[in-house]
């Protein structure tokens, strides 16, 4: 029984892992990322039983789910700092892309927080609506119709920002 | 834009382009350390991952409490002196039971509608099996409870399975509902699949 756990977890962890730190290097800093990765690849050893055929869209739920609980701690512990003292803003850690899509980032930011994250799971994580679904517990259907409707709000934030900003059509590409 | 250009540009700006692959030692180092990791022997949904010691200690003395109860015969629920609050500690024994259906009884179709009149239902994993009463651990109330079990009672004269249509057996994990105390048959408890559980879900929005 544990041998065959061990041969199960061989073989699947070692493909996850490099996925799972692209996935979390996207939404958060280096050291929560390594604590959350470590956590996340404990529950998959734990629950091993339970992975499924194609593990990653699963694990990448997992994830999901661990970084939720350590950022609500961290939401606990500034709440903590902050009745004690007044604190400057955290420090940013995530440093932008070196060519930051400022239009993009702006867009996506105005975006539901939901919304935001169906679109970078579809583009950075390049999985299908299924594979969404999986990873936001919701069925297959509701995450592709989810996606649909989140990439039109994207496209509607991103002619708004083009507007506003007053170089629309400056960058190639940006309209068909 | 189309779909192809959104997804080109939102990939163009991929925070994590630049992030080198982790280096082998550390993947072996990560894995070994994970492996390392001592298990319990129980898979439960992460719900009930983070009790503290104390409600596992509650729940055992309630456990033996019921087991006392349990002589004075089964007592059913009618879910109302269990009112579910955020705050209290989960504690206490819901008690079912198992009768056989009437000898002409028609099974319909498990499906949300109806099942949404029912006033317990939850996901739990069977944690002993005493003669015929069966102590399930509940990891997820869709209706009725909060309690730290759930004990389920067949009569003597007839097997677990009678008018369930499935035996309970430990470890495994079920999806049970009931009204007025009584299991509900026909496939509206059963072990667990995926499909049972989106009919609970959708019949007990949260």
């Amino acid at each position: 029984m544990d041998e065959s756990r061990r041969e199960r977890f061989e073989a699947v962890a070692p493909e996850l892992i490099e996925p799972l730190r692209r996935f979390l290097a996207r939404r958060t800093d280096a050291a929560t990322a390594d604590d959350v990765l470590a956590e996340t690849l404990l529950v998959c050893w734990r629950r091993v039983a339970e992975l499924p055929e194609e593990p990653l869209p699963w694990a990448y739920g997992v994830a999901r789910n661990c970084l939720l609980n350590a950022e609500r701690s961290v939401r606990r512990q500034e709440r903590l700092a902050a009745k004690i003292a007044t604190v400057d803003p955290p420090f940013e850690a995530a440093p932008a892309p070196a060519e930051a899509d400022g239009d993009l980032v702006v867009a996506l930011a105005a975006l539901r927080p939901d919304d935001a994250e169906l679109l970078r799971l579809w583009a950075w994580e390049q999985l299908t609506p299924a594979e969404i679904a999986t990873v936001l517990d919701i069925t297959a259907n509701a995450a592709s119709i989810r996606l649909h409707r989140a990439r039109e709000k994207l496209k509607d934030q991103l002619r708004k920002t083009a507007g506003a900003a007053g170089h629309e059509g400056s960058r190639e590409g940006r309209r068909p | 834009m189309n779909d192809e250009q959104l997804q080109a540009r939102l990939h163009a700006s991929d925070p994590a382009a630049s992030l080198p692959p982790a280096a082998p030692h550390e993947v072996a180092r990560l894995l070994e350390d994970v492996m390392a990791t001592e298990l319990t022997t129980e898979s439960r949904e992460t719900g009930t991952r983070n009790r503290g010691p104390l409600t596992w200690l509650v729940a055992a003395a309630a456990v033996l409490v019921i087991a006392g109860a349990g002589i004075f015969g089964v007592r059913a629920l009618t879910g109302d002196d269990a009112t579910p609050t955020a705050d209290d500690p989960v504690v206490g024994a819901t008690q079912l039971e198992v009768s056989a259906p009437a000898g002409n009884a028609k099974c319909m179709v498990p499906n949300a509608e109806t099942l949404a009149s029912v006033d317990i239902a939850f996901d739990g994993t069977v944690t002993a099996i005493d003669g015929d009463r069966v102590t399930l651990m509940p990891s997820k109330w869709y209706a009725g409870g909060p309690t730290d079990t759930v004990e389920v009672t067949a009569p003597s004269d007839q097997p677990t399975d009678a008018g369930l249509g499935f035996q309970f057996s430990a470890g495994e994990r079920y999806l049970v509902s009931a009204r007025d105390g009584q299991v509900s048959v026909c496939g509206f408890s059963a072990p667990y699949s995926d499909d049972l559980a989106a009919i609970y879900a959708e019949a007990f929005p949260t």
